[in-house]
């Protein structure tokens, strides 16, 4: 069969609607480097969301949980048989993400045989100093982007650029709480975008963080949803600086949010 | 179609195997000559409980032949939060196992969502005292631990140790491993029948004992250190995790334990 360039862009945009379309309805991640640490934050209904990579590297994904959990599971074999075979000091997401997972999606998104992967996840590294943190978010296509302060990834790029800008308004000396709370807000505000822009084309203003809109939409989704927030802990003298915090140990944070109390 | 994995974890992380137990080349090489082999094994590891927890004390010496390699040697290794394991045989393969168990424990913690059962590291454990098998028949080193760890679902220390072939018993009291071990041997029951079980020994006792004993085996043992140059490593695991145990208890430890002068003998000749 032979396909005319317009065959090929036709199938690559149908396919990209398609993955588009898979992520839309994904709780957002944000993603924050700060001197306490790194942190993911984010919200989930009955499936974990925040997952550990290697020793100083974290994972969430929107998308399919299937491919999420390919993606996952293929990045922690990779990381530990490097890590094994060399050093841990040569796992690095930039070399994972570029080397090891980009290729094979993108190859995959282009290959017509196959159903492309639906997930949009985010790699947080934290390094040996905070200048040396690194977030890698990571598309379907096997596109990625490096950033080093905040890292965002939502439904849509509209949803993500308001949470980056949210995100980014955090100071680095913040407290494990206040960084919790803002980036729950941000969260909410992205996923305000998200929903109300049910196309996904539009230009849906989000709210600002703080506003009686986050805080009454994050009251609303924490109904049904749970904070999971994941730490790469800087000050912890383990190996493994991964930890996972469940809303028992952010209660001081989460119960107001939860009554709809912006303070 | 092509030749390619179809699924994307397999295409992700490719054919070869993520973490594959360490053989090491040569093995049937026949013996190599023993008095020169580039081997490191004597050395004296000492498991002992206490009523938090479970200390472990390991000489600093590691020997090839009858030379001295390295006098700074760490024998007690962490495995992950709660598991120590103290080494003895070959250095090279004991240090090799224990960066693969690690590996392998965090390997399954990450990639299952769950953390390795205790039975399941033991079961590793032994798999890799059983794949140096072949290796300590020929001389050249195999490698013999001891697993000392916090079990939290029964709410204290428990102490594991292994035969060259990979079987493994559980020890209520103490363990030890290395080539002075089998000196005080008698020496622990003495210290049981006599003084205290170790699994009600305040800790600073518990810690004495071990340190006594590892004394003795550096004098009955030719590849076991003493602490004239390098003090010893002790380690404790208690219900919070593993701690070092610091340089100025461990010296006052060492202190109170009294070795006297030098005896002078004379010449009677």
């Amino acid at each position: 069969m032979m396909l005319s360039p317009y065959d090929f862009n036709e199938a690559i945009n149908q396919r990209r609607d398609h993955a588009e379309e898979g992520l839309r309805q994904g709780s957002p991640v944000a993603g924050l480097s700060l001197d306490l640490g790194v942190l993911l934050i984010t919200v989930r209904r009955t499936q974990r969301k925040v997952y550990e990579v290697y020793d100083r590297m974290m994972l969430s994904a929107v998308g399919n949980q299937s491919d999420i959990e390919a993606v996952r599971i293929g990045a922690v074999d990779v990381a530990h048989r490097e890590g094994y075979q060399r050093s841990p000091d040569d796992v690095t997401a930039q070399r994972l993400v570029g080397f090891s997972l980009s290729p094979v999606l993108k190859e995959l998104f282009r290959d017509q045989w196959r159903a492309p992967a639906v997930v949009r996840a985010v790699f947080a590294e934290m390094g040996q100093l905070p200048a040396d943190d690194a977030f890698f978010t990571l598309n379907y296509d096997g596109e990625f982007v490096r950033s080093s302060r905040c890292a965002a990834v939502a439904g849509t790029p509209e949803a993500e650029a308001l949470m980056a800008e949210e995100l980014a308004a955090v100071p680095s000396d913040a407290s494990l709480g206040d960084a919790v709370r803002a980036g729950l807000l941000a969260w909410a505000g992205a996923w305000q975008a998200v929903t109300s822009d049910p196309g996904g084309r539009g230009q849906a203003p989000g709210a600002p963080a703080g506003s009686a809109d986050a805080v009454g939409t994050l009251a609303e989704q924490l109904k049904d949803g749970r904070v999971e927030v994941g730490l790469l802990d800087r000050a912890s003298r383990r190996e493994s600086r991964f930890r996972r915090l469940g809303e028992e140990e952010l209660t001081d944070v989460v119960a107001p949010l939860r009554r709809g109390s912006g303070e | 179609m092509r030749g390619e994995p179809t699924d994307l974890r397999s295409a992700i992380a490719g054919p070869e195997p993520v973490l594959a137990l360490p053989v090491h080349p040569g093995m049937s090489a026949g013996a190599p000559d023993a008095g020169h082999g580039q081997v490191a094994h004597g050395t004296t590891v000492i498991a002992v409980k206490c009523i938090d927890g479970v200390i472990n004390v390991g000489d600093r010496r590691a020997t090839a032949s009858y030379s001295v390699m390295y006098d700074q040697a760490e024998k007690v290794l962490a495995l992950d939060d709660f598991t120590l394991l103290a080494i003895s045989g070959s250095y090279a393969r004991s240090i090799e196992v224990v960066r693969y168990l690690r590996h392998a424990f965090r390997y399954f913690e990450r990639s299952q969502l769950q953390p390795m059962s205790l039975d399941g590291k033991l079961s590793e454990v032994a798999r890799a005292v059983a794949a140096g098998l072949p290796m300590a028949m020929q001389g050249l080193g195999g490698f013999i631990p001891i697993l000392s760890t916090w079990d939290p679902a029964a709410g204290e220390p428990r102490i594991f140790f292994y035969d060259a072939m990979g079987a493994r018993f559980e020890s209520a009291e103490y363990g030890a491993a290395g080539s002075g071990s089998v000196q005080i041997r008698g020496a622990f029951e003495y210290v049981v029948r006599t003084k205290s079980p170790f699994r009600r020994m305040p800790r600073a006792d518990a810690l004495r004992e071990a340190l006594r004993l590892l004394d003795i085996a550096a004098d009955l043992d030719a590849a076991t250190g003493g602490w004239a140059k390098v003090l010893p490593l002790a380690r404790v695991i208690t219900a919070d995790g593993i701690q070092d145990v610091g340089e100025a208890e461990l010296r006052s430890a060492v202190a109170g334990l009294g070795q006297g002068e030098a005896t002078f003998v004379a010449d009677r000749g």
